[in-house]
């Protein structure tokens, strides 16, 4: 099959499978009991809460309440956030933007550093580097991440006062519009180069922390994937030839080691958008992960929702990807069959 | 050659003496190969055979630096070479010294060159046929790609010259295409080739390769070499693979080459064109061949001599003839009757009793002692060497040279 019928046949499938998701989403919540909760306040009497109930649709039956919030989720409107006060699709944007920030950031340094890592490791195999390479992949794959940011945080804010927390000086960023909600990006297109310093200065901790773990399994992966390939036969092959170490390990070896790295490389996104709660709340960070979290904690429904949806889909995407980039480095890999 | 001696039937293209190679193990040094003497002569197809394990693989190995080291150690002897059309031997200009045996031409010890020089020989003097072409072939790029890696690595000047660019052309066009040539190409470089004035040139360059590819192809006798280089090696058959593999190995037309099993990973049906093909393509370029094999009667169909090899040793060596009709080794003999024939009777199949021996630090006693049917005290105690019976045919065998410190009539070892 083509590459490009596989991917339009996907995305052709992908509305369906997020109404499945929304479907299963939407009644798992409703579950856990009615979203009127963020509405009430202590003085309302009880026929204000019915009609309250009455105007968002809650006295209906559920596939009429899923109805509702279905045409209301097509219009852009995912209802109303209790924790931050305004509507989801008002703060989702900005709280993203945090989130995809941090998580791009140490997923871009994590890829680059571990599969540089694996490599390194794996052409120096038993030998003391790629012992000490082990060592640190190991470490960084079994700390939990939430004890290794608040060590971090000990260390370098409370003790060394190195790092900030939080994301920005509050001063600088009011000194700029925020077109894009990327800080980083804003400081560059507003010229500012104080805003970058800062901002890059508030991302380093919680990137090291959320990327830690990942550089982790990537530098693992690698490391045995290439260690496999270097011992099959076609790099003696290559070596034959007459090739110089340089491309029978860049144009042979590493690069089928890419393969079944790739697929590990998918699943670090799951690990990113886990990682990013505990990330956000011990650094402060105003992204969807801490948003989220206060939202489960006091039954905001609609972020909840409007989340659980929102990664669904970035997985889709993400499986996506892995899917093409397999079918471009594999030959024998054929798609869609 | 300057000094071609006139005794020898034929030049020695490489002579491999005394040469060790042993494996580190957790039980303890395994002599996997142990003071192995055989050469091969210009333009003959030399058999090596044995069992699995025997060390036939890592001797053909030796001749290309691809023993990895560690777990081996290579622990003594020589592999020599002398590239044929070869100059003349730096160290007494042709005269013969100790350094080239008396040849006159340049011997490079293989064992003990350079890396860069090892480079130069591999695939262009000396190249390597492997059992399996499903495993010696990258899956994941080209038939074409692969092949074009050797024309490449050694024939950089001649598709450079293709494309135009002299020896001292300078300038930017010509750098790019030097580093397109040499397998230094940077992504801009690449992006680069699609424009005016790199795009003229980088195509005949590519023409020109893609012709030296499709070319060596075709010398295999593969149809229709242009579909095959745009294929990937899962999309051919197995014979078709080997094919690749002898084309990709005879791309630079090499003065020897180790056929690694080539046809044991095949069909029955296949191996005899395959082997055919080996044979003709040798035979026409007058090419020499180290053919390691553990079949016995293939063997003997297309090799000029044989060296039987036994538990990292050379039991016994001689041209065909020899070695078949007067095989003086009892593992030789042993071997020659546990080849099924056309009058076997069903269920009689012979064999050898016992298995190899351990080689795991072994003990200086002949290694086939103890599962030979005519092995003696002597046997024991020292290790037979490699003797001469008659002209050309040397067997390493205590039944053939008596050892001289022990009486000659000693009464025969009971065994099993």
């Amino acid at each position: 099959m083509q590459l490009r019928d596989y991917i339009i046949r996907r995305l052709i499938i992908l509305p369906f499978l997020v109404f499945g998701v929304s479907v299963v989403v939407f009644t798992l919540t409703r579950i856990g009991g009615s979203p009127i909760g963020v509405y009430l306040s202590h003085e309302m009497s009880a026929a204000e809460v019915q009609q309250l109930e009455e105007r968002f649709h809650l006295n209906e039956p559920l596939y009429v309440q899923y109805f509702y919030w279905a045409r209301g989720a097509l219009q852009g409107d995912f209802g109303y956030s209790g924790v931050a006060s305004a509507p989801v699709s008002q703060v989702f944007w900005p709280k993203l933007a945090a989130t995809l920030e941090l998580s791009v950031v140490s997923a871009a340094v994590a890829v680059m550093l571990g599969l540089w890592l694996g490599v390194f490791a794996g052409v120096r195999r038993n030998r003391w580097q790629d012992h000490v390479t082990r060592v640190v992949a190991v470490s960084g794959a079994s700390l939990p991440l939430f004890w290794f940011g608040i060590v971090l945080l000990i260390i370098f804010w409370a003790n060394l006062g190195w790092f900030p927390v939080g994301r920005s000086d509050a001063d600088i960023w009011a000194s700029m519009p925020h077109p894009t909600g990327l800080y980083m990006l804003d400081s560059i297109l507003a010229g500012s180069w104080r805003g970058f310093v800062d901002a890059v200065w508030h991302l380093i901790l919680p990137a090291i922390t959320l990327g830690f773990g990942a550089v982790a399994i990537i530098t693992r992966m690698m490391r045995s994937a290439l260690v496999e390939e270097l011992q099959q036969e076609y790099v003696d092959a290559a070596r034959a030839k007459g090739l110089p170490e340089r491309l029978v390990l860049n144009r042979h070896a590493r690069r089928n080691a890419l393969v079944p790295t790739v697929t590990v490389i998918g699943l670090t996104i799951a690990f990113l958008m886990q990682g990013a709660i505990a990330a956000e709340i011990i650094f402060r960070w105003p992204g969807l992960g801490r948003w989220m979290a206060s939202a489960v904690v006091r039954g905001d429904q609609a972020t909840i929702m409007t989340y659980v949806l929102f990664t669904s889909v970035l997985f889709l995407f993400a499986n996506l990807v892995v899917d093409i980039i397999y079918a471009k480095l594999d030959p024998r890999v054929r798609l869609g069959d | 050659m300057n000094a071609m001696n006139t005794v020898t039937p034929a030049p020695r293209i490489a002579e491999v003496k005394g040469l060790k190679v042993h494996f580190q193990s957790k039980q303890g040094r395994v002599h996997a190969v142990d003071g192995v003497d055989f050469d091969i002569r210009d333009g003959e197809m030399l058999g090596l055979v044995g069992e699995t394990g025997c060390g036939k693989s890592v001797t053909g190995r030796c001749f290309l630096d691809l023993v990895p080291q560690p777990p081996a150690d290579i622990a003594g002897g020589r592999v020599l070479f002398r590239p044929r059309g070869g100059k003349a031997c730096p160290d007494c200009s042709g005269k013969g010294c100790e350094t080239c045996g008396g040849t006159g031409a340049e011997t490079l010890d293989l064992l003990n060159i350079p890396a860069k020089k090892m480079r130069q020989i591999r695939g262009e003097k000396i190249a390597m046929i492997f059992q399996d072409p499903g495993k010696a072939l990258n899956p994941t790029l080209t038939i074409g790609a692969q092949l074009s890696e050797v024309f490449l690595q050694h024939k950089s000047h001649e598709l450079l010259e293709a494309a135009g660019v002299g020896e001292g052309d300078r300038g930017w066009v010509a750098g790019s295409l030097r580093r397109q040539a040499n397998q230094r190409e940077g992504s801009f470089d690449r992006w680069a080739r699609r424009f005016p004035p790199l795009k003229g040139p980088s195509r005949r360059l590519q023409k020109a390769l893609d012709e030296k590819v499709a070319a060596a192809l075709a010398e295999t006798q593969i149809p229709n070499p242009r579909r095959v280089m745009t294929s990937y090696p899962h999309e051919l058959s197995g014979g078709m693979r080997q094919r690749v593999m002898i084309a990709q190995s005879l791309a630079c037309d090499p003065d020897l080459i180790i056929a690694d099993e080539p046809t044991t990973a095949l069909d029955v049906t296949i191996q005899a064109r395959i082997l055919d093909l080996i044979k003709m393509l040798q035979a026409k370029r007058r090419t020499s061949v180290l053919y390691i094999s553990h079949d016995l009667s293939l063997v003997r169909k297309v090799c000029d001599r044989v060296a039987v090899m036994y538990a990292g040793r050379i039991a016994e060596v001689g041209t065909v003839s020899q070695v078949f009709t007067d095989p003086r080794h009892p593992y030789t003999q042993g071997l020659l009757n546990a080849v099924p024939r056309a009058g076997t009777r069903r269920g009689h199949l012979a064999s050898i009793p016992g298995t190899v021996p351990e080689l795991v630090d072994p003990p200086p006693a002949c290694r086939f002692v103890d599962r030979c049917p005519k092995a003696m005290a002597q046997c024991r105690g020292a290790d037979p060497q490699l003797l001469p019976v008659t002209e050309g045919h040397d067997v390493a065998c205590f039944l053939e040279h008596p050892r001289e410190d022990t009486a000659p009539e000693t009464p025969r070892l009971e065994t099993a």
